[in-house]
């Protein structure tokens, strides 16, 4: 027997290891991709939300009035003092009569009415937006600090909800890495179990074969070949699953993040990414059978020479 | 037939050597102590002792399966201890081995447990299931019936038989058989220990064991007269 025939041969033992228990072999597959599936939804989930952002309507925002009539502020000068406080992310102007359209707009207001407004009742006002990820403290300091720039008649700024929001973004951010972890350790668990399961090391065959004059590799080669038989195919079923599955969500997971403002790339994972997951799963089910092999050769060599 | 150099130095040289060998399991009693012994290629040595005297240990040792607490053990000039477990297993290859228990795969076929060695050792595998056939032809076992059959359902004589065949079917240098006579009715027995012989005769070394204490039984073996008697008692030869 040659290199090829040798592999083969393990190859032909891991099939026959297969098809002896294929109610085994599916449940085994079957519970894998579950566990896989759930990991690599949550990966491709991040991955199409990178870079993360904040969306705009979560950004804490105050709109600050100015004082005085019209034309009597230099609002170039008036905005730039605006940028200067500090977490400051941007000042967008938004003169008095932009303002009195929109309210207009808003209000359906009859002709008559508007020409009570005459003239424009309303004040210059900037939108100030705060650093993203700035807390809610240093938020109300910098709106304190907008209150006391020069000309600047008010400062309106919504504390509560941007409190609220700011405890809900911090229990989640406290969140994500801990229900990370745990689902990267159920998963693994899972896979690890089933792996144990599937993989169940017949001692009395590794012995005599052992007794005949097989070296260990090849004693472990079947069981690695199915290894990553099983956890290959379960990688494969998890692949197909997901792409018909997101065939099928798009148009609406397309729809919340538009509603949301939330920057989700429609990208498609590529072809390459489905290869290398399958493959990495293969690798691992090679990897763990290998494992339980060596230790099952180890146990039995201890018991051997302890008689 | 003339006899080169080369060969008459190999035939000369022995084939197992053992020195000051002992093994210990923890603490108890020795399994081995001291022991010193040579065998030529082509002998047939009987291992004889009580139950417990080391000679299933001494066997293991042969076979490369344990290694001595103390001494070494050469085979073909070999340390085996020293050997990496690659060229150990290649020795074993070599070797024909019947386990004390039979140690045979219960759900596989006869003719398949005694092919394992053949297609261990590298053979193809239709070749290895025409030896495995004529191996077991060879051991009594008639195959028409009993080939097929998954070893689970054949008696423990069957079983025996298709441990025998397994160890003679690469036609082994080295033959190393734990009580071969056992659990066969003894006229089987002595069929079983002629074929044995002819394989010694042939130029196969033979190292077999045999319990002292199952005398009447052993006495109804033919066991070959040419066959060097080692006593062994609690683990040292004894003369």
């Amino acid at each position: 027997m040659n290199y090829t025939t040798h592999r083969l041969s393990a190859a032909g033992e891991a099939l026959r290891k297969t098809l002896g228990r294929p109610l085994a072999f599916a449940l085994v597959v079957a519970s894998c991709a579950t566990l896989l599936a759930v990991l690599a939804f949550a990966a491709i989930g991040l991955w199409r939300l990178m870079p993360l952002q904040t969306p705009p309507w979560a950004q804490p925002e105050a709109l600050v009035y100015f004082g005085g009539a019209e034309g009597e502020i230099d609002l170039a000068a008036a905005g730039l003092a605006l940028r200067q406080v500090p977490l400051v992310a941007s000042a967008d102007f938004i003169g008095r009569d932009a303002a009195l359209a929109e309210l207009t707009q808003r209000h359906e207001l009859a002709p008559l009415a508007l020409r009570e407004l005459r003239p424009n009742p309303l004040p210059d006002a900037f939108l100030v937006r705060f650093a993203p990820g700035a807390t809610p403290e240093a938020v109300e300091a910098a709106v304190v600090a907008l209150g006391k720039v020069k000309n600047v008649g008010a400062v309106q700024y919504q504390a509560a909800p941007f409190r609220k929001l700011a405890a809900l973004t911090q229990l989640g951010r406290r969140l994500a890495p801990l229900s990370a972890t745990f689902l990267v350790a159920v998963a693994a668990m899972g896979v690890l179990l089933a792996s144990v399961f599937w993989c169940r090391i017949d001692l009395e065959e590794l012995r005599i074969l052992h007794l005949l004059g097989a070296d260990a590799a090849s004693l472990r080669r079947p069981y690695v070949y199915a290894g990553a038989l099983c956890l290959g195919l379960a990688a494969l079923l998890v692949w197909g699953v997901l792409n018909a599955m997101n065939a099928s969500l798009e148009p609406y997971v397309t729809a919340v993040a538009q509603q949301y403002s939330l920057a989700l790339v429609a990208r498609p994972v590529p072809a390459w990414a489905g290869a290398a997951f399958v493959l990495a799963a293969a690798f691992i089910g090679a990897a763990l059978a290998s494992i339980f092999v060596r230790l099952a050769q180890w146990r039995q060599r201890n018991v051997e020479n302890r008689g | 037939m003339e006899t080169s150099p080369t060969d008459a130095s190999a035939k000369a040289q022995p084939l197992v050597v053992l020195e000051r060998v002992e093994k210990r399991y923890g603490a108890f009693r020795p399994a081995l102590v001291g022991l010193d012994l040579g065998i030529a290629r082509g002998e047939f040595v009987v291992i004889e002792g009580p139950g417990g005297a080391g000679k299933s240990v001494l066997l293991r040792l042969l076979a490369g399966l344990e290694n001595p607490s103390g001494g070494t053990i050469q085979l073909a000039g070999e340390n085996l201890a020293r050997l990496r477990p690659r060229a150990l297993a290649q020795v074993r290859r070599s070797m024909g081995i019947l386990p004390p228990a039979d140690a045979l795969l219960g759900a596989r076929s006869a003719v398949e447990n005694v092919a394992l060695a053949a297609w261990v050792a590298g053979t193809q595998e239709q070749e290895g299931l025409r030896r495995a056939r004529a191996a077991l032809e060879l051991v009594g076992l008639d195959v028409g019936r009993y080939g097929a059959a998954p070893c689970m359902r054949l008696a423990s004589g069957q079983r025996h038989c298709v441990a025998l065949a397994r160890a003679l079917v690469n036609r082994p240098a080295l033959l190393l058989l734990d009580d071969p006579g056992v659990p066969l009715e003894p006229a089987q027995a002595s069929r079983l220990l002629q074929v044995i012989d002819q394989f010694a005769q042939a130029g196969v070394t033979v190292i077999a064991s045999r319990r002292a204490d199952a005398a009447p039984a052993a006495a109804a073996q033919a066991w070959p007269a040419r066959a060097r008697i080692v006593r062994l008692h609690d683990g040292a030869i004894v003369p």
